[in-house]
């Protein structure tokens, strides 16, 4: 007989753990499937997005990431949008893998009408999708198949700036400022200065400048980068992706750069 | 991006696992216990955010302290804690925390051949009124203790609670032994030395420090009324008291 | 009895328009077939007692087994088709045993006669792939005695699944008379040695043989030796005393 309740009817395998050897709560359920071990899982990215930067600031918060999706070293679409808004009061920014987060944004746009048609005048808001995506991106990682991304999420929660990350360990945490990859070394010295203990003063056209100015200094810097970005804000006001900003830059240093490269003198 | 998968493709394998830092430590009391933690969660030498609880409040009368895979840590937690609540459905009473020791242990060997990477504190107070605290290895081995650190800086903060808390290489006073427990204050002080020695030495400890203090039902809390920072989190007026004090660590 | 029963008795899973399970109901009555037993609890402990029907001069009585252990600190008596006990104190049992080793502590009496319980309504027809267990009820009830951090406890259970916490309790077929004699005598300062006194009293009122030590059994739950069956050295002893 089978001592554990959970197990009641449900469907009956008597080939499976007869003798109850599992604890209760952690039971395997059916056998796996006869072809698993002939499955890939994905072990590395392929067309990948570089840094996401998001702030909060005074109304909200503020999310910055470039148009370029790579592959390996070569540029290889450069209209790619990585910042996606999720129902009313949330936006979602993606680096790593394209292919996952597109993955991802078909499974939340579902999840929304899901809950759009329940018709119960309940919508999710950013922290209950971090906490979708929390459990979606720590489930894969358990399962050893991971999303392969590093994920920002940001919008007002109950009126209140929520910005929170999540990757592809299921790692997570949220902060004032936060950013991905290469934007977490080389982005996250200049926000944390600008944002920190002023959350509650920086005003729109600050937020934008400040990120404006860390994307020109990434795409100095960051070989997998695109002078061509994005911003989104969730405000009080509602969800918008900017059209693409251009960035300015100025390399004429680099002819004055003696030492190293290609170069002889 | 530091992803060194363009590198060598063929050889890179997904790796389910990384460390976040911080440190945890308890100390028990004759009746009371002091569970704490810093707020630093880092990835390799990056700060991910200067205020990541590490310390959760179980019942009225347990906490527990997690340290490791910061992932793998909430997601423990907050297993812990549904278990917790189907307990007291099952059972109408809330788990004592010698039970809660026990199906941590379970919880954890549950997963032996996929460990959650990480190392637990639990600490609290007994159903007989006495202080506890208990220490777990990622699979579950376990032992009731008197007080432990564990995490990033633990080989820093367990020699000194072994020579400040268990006497360790100390010689009494003729005719005066050594205390078997330290009163509250003293325990307070030890705990926060520790971590702002931590916070000095180790660089994933510091930013914020969360110091939990369990107090056995009856006993007097004006050792606890002024010190800075401290906030009560009972619910239930006859039973044991929870108070959590926060205090600032060194950001650098 | 056809026509008043009309077609409604048949199926396990189908109420009748009163509302009314029949083959559950039946089940209980099967109950009051059962040897009498009964349980009482005293501030000291508990008490079970059994009555075993001895039907024949070559019958072993000491083979007839109405009184289970289910754990250290919980018993448990029976009345009714004994056999389908057995599926149940084997439930009782692992259940309490899981308890332990997951919670490292004793289970309390009333969760593990919940678990019993939640056996009772697994009958019926299986749907498809499911697995349903028995294809009838429970034909037996029990009195589940234990201790916990409540003190002791005295519980029944029925066909049904239905538990109630009883200060005394008497089922089978001399359930009845036992039960208001029961109501009687019972007091909430009771000895334990009153309680044993009272069982037997009471078995003996509503046994058409002569009461002995073989053909009664008594068990208690006592904090300091938990759950016991009395030898029959000690059972004739208490006996003698009456």
């Amino acid at each position: 007989m089978d001592h554990f309740p959970t197990n009641w009817g449900r469907p009956r395998n008597e080939l499976h753990d007869q003798y109850n050897t599992y604890p209760i709560h952690q039971r395997p359920s059916q056998p796996k499937d006869v072809f698993g071990e002939g499955v890939q899982r994905t072990q590395q990215p392929i067309v990948t997005g570089t840094s996401v930067l998001a702030i909060k600031f005074k109304d909200g918060i503020m999310m910055a990431a470039d148009n370029l999706a790579s592959y390996g070293s070569l540029a290889r679409f450069k209209d790619i949008q990585r910042l996606h808004p999720v129902g009313t009061s949330t936006i979602i920014g993606a680096s790593g893998d394209m292919s996952d987060f597109q993955y991802l944004q078909h499974t939340l746009d579902e999840l929304m009408v899901d809950e759009f048609t329940n018709g119960d005048g309940h919508e999710l808001g950013p922290a209950e999708v971090h906490e979708y995506l929390s459990r979606v991106m720590y489930g894969r990682r358990s399962k050893l198949n991971p999303l392969w991304n590093s994920l920002l999420v940001g919008g007002l929660q109950d009126g209140k700036p929520f910005l929170a990350y999540v990757d592809l360990l299921g790692t997570t945490y949220s902060a004032s400022s936060i950013a991905t990859g290469y934007g977490s070394y080389i982005a996250i010295p200049i926000l944390r200065a600008a944002v920190d203990n002023k959350e509650n003063t920086l005003t729109e056209e600050d937020a934008r400048k400040l990120l404006h100015e860390c994307m020109r200094v990434l795409y100095y810097r960051d070989a997998r980068s695109l002078d061509k970005y994005q911003i989104g804000i969730v405000t009080s006001a509602g969800v918008s992706v900017s059209d693409a900003i251009k960035l300015e830059t100025n390399w004429d240093f680099a002819e004055g750069i003696r030492g190293y490269g290609a170069q002889t003198q | 991006m530091p992803d060194t998968a363009h590198e060598q493709p063929q050889q890179r394998q997904f790796y389910p696992y990384t460390e976040n830092g911080g440190t945890i430590l308890a100390i028990a009391g004759a009746d009371f216990t002091v569970i704490a933690g810093d707020t630093r969660q880092s990835e390799g030498y990056s700060i991910q955010t200067r205020y990541a609880p590490k310390v959760f409040r179980l019942t009225e009368r347990a906490v527990l302290a997690v340290n490791g895979f910061a992932a793998d840590g909430n997601m423990f937690v907050k297993k812990v804690k549904q278990r917790l609540e189907w307990y007291r459905h099952a059972h109408a009473k809330e788990m004592p925390l010698r039970a809660i020791a026990r199906l941590i242990q379970t919880m954890l060997y549950a997963q032996r051949f996929f460990p959650y990477y990480v190392n637990n504190i639990l600490g609290g107070i007994e159903e007989d009124g006495s202080g506890a605290v208990y220490s777990f290895d990622p699979v579950g081995s376990y032992e009731r203790e008197a007080c432990r650190a564990a995490g990033a800086a633990s080989s820093l903060v367990q020699p000194f609670l072994d020579n400040q808390i268990y006497f360790k290489n100390q010689t009494p006073a003729p005719g005066t032994p050594h205390p078997t427990y330290l009163p509250l204050p003293d325990v307070l002080a030890i705990v926060i030395d520790s971590f702002t020695s931590a916070t000095e030495r180790h660089i994933e400890v510091g930013d914020g420090l969360e110091m939990y203090v369990v107090l056995a039902k009856g006993r007097s809390i004006e050792e606890l009324a002024d010190v800075a920072g401290v906030q009560e989190l009972t619910t239930r007026a006859d039973g044991d008291r929870m108070f959590v004090i926060q205090r600032e660590l060194k950001k650098d | 009895m056809f026509l008043t029963r009309s077609e409604y008795d048949r199926g396990v899973n189908t109420f009748s328009p009163e509302g009314r399970l029949f083959q559950v109901e039946y089940a209980i009555e099967a109950i009051k077939l059962g040897s009498t037993t009964v349980g009482v609890k005293t501030p000291e402990g508990v008490v079970l007692g059994i009555e075993k029907r001895v039907q024949s001069p070559l019958l072993e009585s000491s083979s007839i087994e109405k009184i289970m252990e289910i754990d250290l600190h919980l018993g448990c008596a029976m009345s009714g088709l004994t056999a389908d006990a057995r599926t149940m104190i084997d439930h009782a049992r692992v259940t309490s045993q899981n308890h332990a080793f997951t919670f490292d502590e004793r289970i309390k009496v009333e969760s593990v006669t919940q678990a019993v319980c939640d056996l009772a309504l697994r009958f019926g027809e299986s749907v498809h792939d499911e697995d349903a267990m028995m294809s009838r009820p429970f034909g037996v009830a029990l009195l589940i005695a234990g201790i916990d951090e409540l003190g002791p406890q005295l519980f029944h259970t029925d066909p049904s699944g239905t538990f109630v916490r009883y200060e005394a309790k008497a089922i089978g077929s001399g359930s009845e008379a036992a039960q208001s004699e029961l109501q009687d005598k019972w007091h909430s300062r009771m000895t334990l040695q009153e309680a044993q006194a009272l069982t037997l009293r009471v078995l003996k009122q509503v046994m058409e043989e002569k009461l002995d030590q073989h053909n009664v059994q008594l068990a208690q739950v006592t904090p300091e030796k938990g759950f016991e069956i009395l030898d029959e050295v000690r059972l004739k002893a208490i006996i003698d005393a009456m």
